[in-house]
């Protein structure tokens, strides 16, 4: 039997670009990165809290409160890094 | 005696003088307050806020209370009414987004007076058709952006001359208004140091000119001015660099305090919302500083521009600050300049027409002011050219021969220069020196003026009175200086006793007298091995090493390209005295930057006694509220819009630097500390309490 491939070829071709483009833009900026690292983190960092918590708080405020514990801590390293190179800032 | 209405008259009138020399720019300001306001709303891009370490904290601070204001309960069950929570948080989210505005609006003010200053600029810079000379002599039209360094260029009265060069040929007046502000036309002439450099942009309003592009398309003077003015290549100073560094670890150190005191609040029974706690931080974190840190800089350049002195960094205009030794020219710094012949003095048995016979006879070929008044002089004393000046050869003066003069049609040779010098040739030429000529070289120096003596062959006829007067007002100045720990010293090319009473007339507190310019780069070199930062003027090719070695090194424009690229300031206006000028802005700079950052860190005292008390007062500190604030509410908002309000508030000063007054460090130190310091306590409790009064909190 003859096979047909349905999905035009212009098609396969759009999504391998945008697909390198996604991966080019990735590797150019590392912020979106970061972000995404530390939302993996806070992830497996929000239960522990939540445990922490005994329970007072819901699910989705330890998340929160753990972020902003994890967003404190980037501001620390960032002022630590201006204070170690300021000539960049 | 000088009585203190004399010094006031004496104050006001040097105030006056540095104002009229102050150049007004014909940049255009209108609209600049519009643009600064959206400019200071496209700097919130944390992109931009990220280079400001305080600001940045503010920022994020800003974006977490924007949150709990959509969710009072986002990070924990508040306890108290969700409705007046949000209000209290979108009022504190307002506040800090009103602080960074605010801060960037500083910023924005501050780089748009720049701006303004560039665009004045570039609208000089507009392309213009050059008459390129070929090598073949003919003329070919090309478009002033094709020019290369090297080539040769014809300019006539009316064209615009198309880029930055050296005259080769040619005498024309000058228009250089549209770079200088001075609307009087300036002589161009090929050969001398000075006057022999003309601007891309500027117009040429007599005569022609042949002149030797020295710059290439893109790099000519204008341009440079106009990225320097608009901040485009502005990198941190180490002043600055250091400052953000204490800045910084202050706002860590804070950040820490705010994140511990959550659990601590929790402990003595007085919970608080993330949203206090964060008010809390902004308001202790130095953000007045933080804030119109930049800004200071940049006013600092601008204040130097408006003295129409471009700077080549916000290095070198900070090093003005922290000048301890300057470098002074006599000639055209400390006295007039315009040296001119006022008497003939005979020796050796010869009669005022004969000294100004041979005075005239050296002088033909020199084109110096000197030189001409000499000329003028000798005609007055009815002498006249007996001789052909097409058979003629002219010598040059140079800094080794110290002479210069004619060698005439009939082999003799006539000579005029420093009486060592002189003295030197004649023996030379096997003669001998008669005994008033140190007599008269005396005379003349005791005068304060300038001796030169004549001669023809082995012969002395007679020494030449040189008058040279000391600028007004400059002893005033020198003592100024002192008073500041800043040491003068003046350079001069004439002999020990003529330096030593112009020396004593302006009042320097140094001279090196017979200095050939080898000795300026030798006494800034000695000078800083003392470890002491030094700065110096210049115009001519021999200052250009100079130049570059001094912490400061002032060209004049009408000085040489080269002279010009060595140094790191350019005075348009072409005047020497303006180098004690710069020294009083860079210390302005300085004492500015020193008196914010003391006033911002002497309001944490009263923003921590306004808030603290009030968030504990269920811990039993209640008493340390001594400002009697309402609520915690109205405690928190009063310091934040205090925090927030104080930022405009200081722009004019940070923009205009704090009054300069000639004092030393330790009595400069004494009187921030007295008026920043204790002011800075006690301002912010008179100011938040009468937030406190006028806010509608119960």
């Amino acid at each position: 039997m003859k096979r047909f491939d349905v999905r035009p070829p212009v098609l396969t071709a759009q999504i391998a670009e945008d697909m390198t483009e996604i991966w080019s833009e990735w590797r150019r900026q590392k912020l979106p990165l970061y972000l995404f690292l530390g939302l993996c983190f806070n992830l497996v960092l929000a239960p522990a809290v939540f445990a922490a918590t005994g329970g007072e708080m819901s699910r989705s405020q330890t998340y929160w409160l753990s972020a902003l514990g994890l967003v404190t801590i980037a501001l620390a390293i960032y002022l630590f890094f201006v204070m170690f190179v300021p000539e960049k800032f | 005696m000088q009585t203190p209405q004399d010094s006031d008259s004496l104050q006001s009138s040097r105030s006056g003088k540095r104002d009229s020399r102050r150049h007004t720019p014909k940049a255009n300001m209108s609209g600049l307050y519009q643009r600064a306001i959206r400019e200071a709303f496209i700097k919130l891009d944390p992109r931009t806020e990220v280079k400001n370490p305080v600001m940045f904290v503010v920022w994020v601070g800003t974006i977490v209370t924007f949150l709990v204001t959509l969710d009072p309960n986002l990070f924990g069950t508040v306890q108290a009414d969700p409705g007046q929570q949000r209000l209290l948080n979108g009022l504190i989210t307002f506040i800090l987004f009103f602080t960074l505005v605010f801060a960037n609006f500083a910023e924005a003010v501050a780089e748009g007076r720049g701006k303004a200053q560039a665009d004045a600029l570039r609208s000089t810079r507009s392309d213009t058709i050059a008459h390129k000379l070929l090598p073949d002599g003919s003329i070919q039209e090309v478009s002033s952006t094709e020019l290369q360094r090297g080539d040769q260029v014809k300019v006539v009265a009316g064209d615009m001359i198309p880029a930055d060069g050296e005259v080769i040929k040619g005498i024309a007046s000058v228009d250089e208004s549209a770079i200088t502000g001075e609307s009087a036309p300036v002589l161009k002439q090929p050969g001398t140091d000075i006057m022999s450099s003309v601007t891309g942009g500027t117009r040429i309003l007599s005569d022609e000119l042949i002149l030797k592009v020295a710059s290439d398309p893109g790099q000519g003077f204008i341009d440079r001015m106009i990225a320097l003015v608009e901040g485009a290549e502005r990198v941190k100073t180490p002043n600055e660099i250091a400052l953000t560094v204490l800045l910084t670890v202050l706002t860590l150190v804070f950040l820490i305090v705010v994140a511990t005191v959550s659990p601590l609040a929790n402990y003595v029974q007085a919970p608080t919302t993330i949203a206090i706690l964060i008010s809390l931080l902004v308001a202790l974190i130095p953000t007045t500083i933080g804030g119109l840190l930049s800004a200071i800089g940049i006013a600092g350049m601008d204040r130097v521009a408006q003295f129409n002195v471009i700077a080549t960094s916000g290095r070198a205009v900070e090093a003005c600050g922290d000048i301890s030794t300057l470098v002074l020219d006599k000639t055209g710094t400390i006295t007039l300049g315009n040296r001119l012949a006022d008497e003939f003095i005979p020796v050796d048995g010869h009669t005022v027409e004969e000294v100004a016979q041979i005075a005239l006879a050296a002088s033909v070929f020199d084109e110096t002011p000197e030189g001409k008044s000499i000329v003028i002089l000798a005609e007055r004393n009815s002498a006249n050219i007996n001789f052909n000046t097409d058979d003629a050869s002219g010598v040059e003066f140079t800094a080794r021969t110290r002479m210069s003069g004619t060698d005439l049609p009939n082999g003799k040779e006539v000579r005029k220069g420093a009486v060592d010098a002189v003295k030197g040739f004649v023996r030379s030429r096997g003669g001998t020196i008669p005994v008033q000529l140190d007599a008269a070289y005396e005379r003349v120096s005791r005068l304060g003026g300038t001796p030169l003596a004549v001669c023809q062959d082995g012969e002395i006829y007679g020494v030449i009175y040189l008058k040279d007067i000391v600028k007004a007002g400059l002893r005033e100045r020198f003592d100024q200086l002192r008073r500041m720990g800043v040491k003068t010293i003046m350079l001069t090319g004439d002999n020990r006793i003529t330096a030593s009473v112009i020396a004593e007339e302006a009042g320097v507190d140094d001279f090196i007298a017979e200095a050939t310019p080898e000795d300026k780069i030798d006494v800034i070199r000695r000078e800083q091995a003392e470890g002491k930062l030094v700065a110096m003027t210049g115009d001519g090719t021999n200052d250009a090493p100079a130049l570059a070695q001094a912490n400061v090194g002032v060209a004049m424009n009408s000085g040489t390209q080269a002279a010009k690229e060595a140094a790191n300031m350019v005075d348009l206006d072409s005047d020497p005295t303006k180098l004690i000028d710069l020294v009083t802005i860079g210390k302005q700079l300085l004492i500015t930057r020193g008196a914010l950052t003391t006033f911002s860190i002497a309001n944490d005292i009263a923003k921590y006694f306004a808030i603290i008390p009030t968030i504990f007062a269920a811990a039993g500190i209640g008493s340390l509220n001594i400002m009697g604030l309402k609520s915690p509410q109205s405690a928190i908002i009063s310091a934040l819009i205090y925090n927030a309000l104080i930022i405009p508030a200081l722009i004019p000063l940070a923009l205009k630097g704090v009054q300069f007054r000639p004092l030393t460090a330790d009595q400069l130190l004494r009187r921030n500390i007295l008026i920043y310091g204790v002011g800075g306590v006690i301002a912010p409790f008179i100011a938040i309490k009468i937030i406190d009064v006028l806010l509608p909190f119960s």
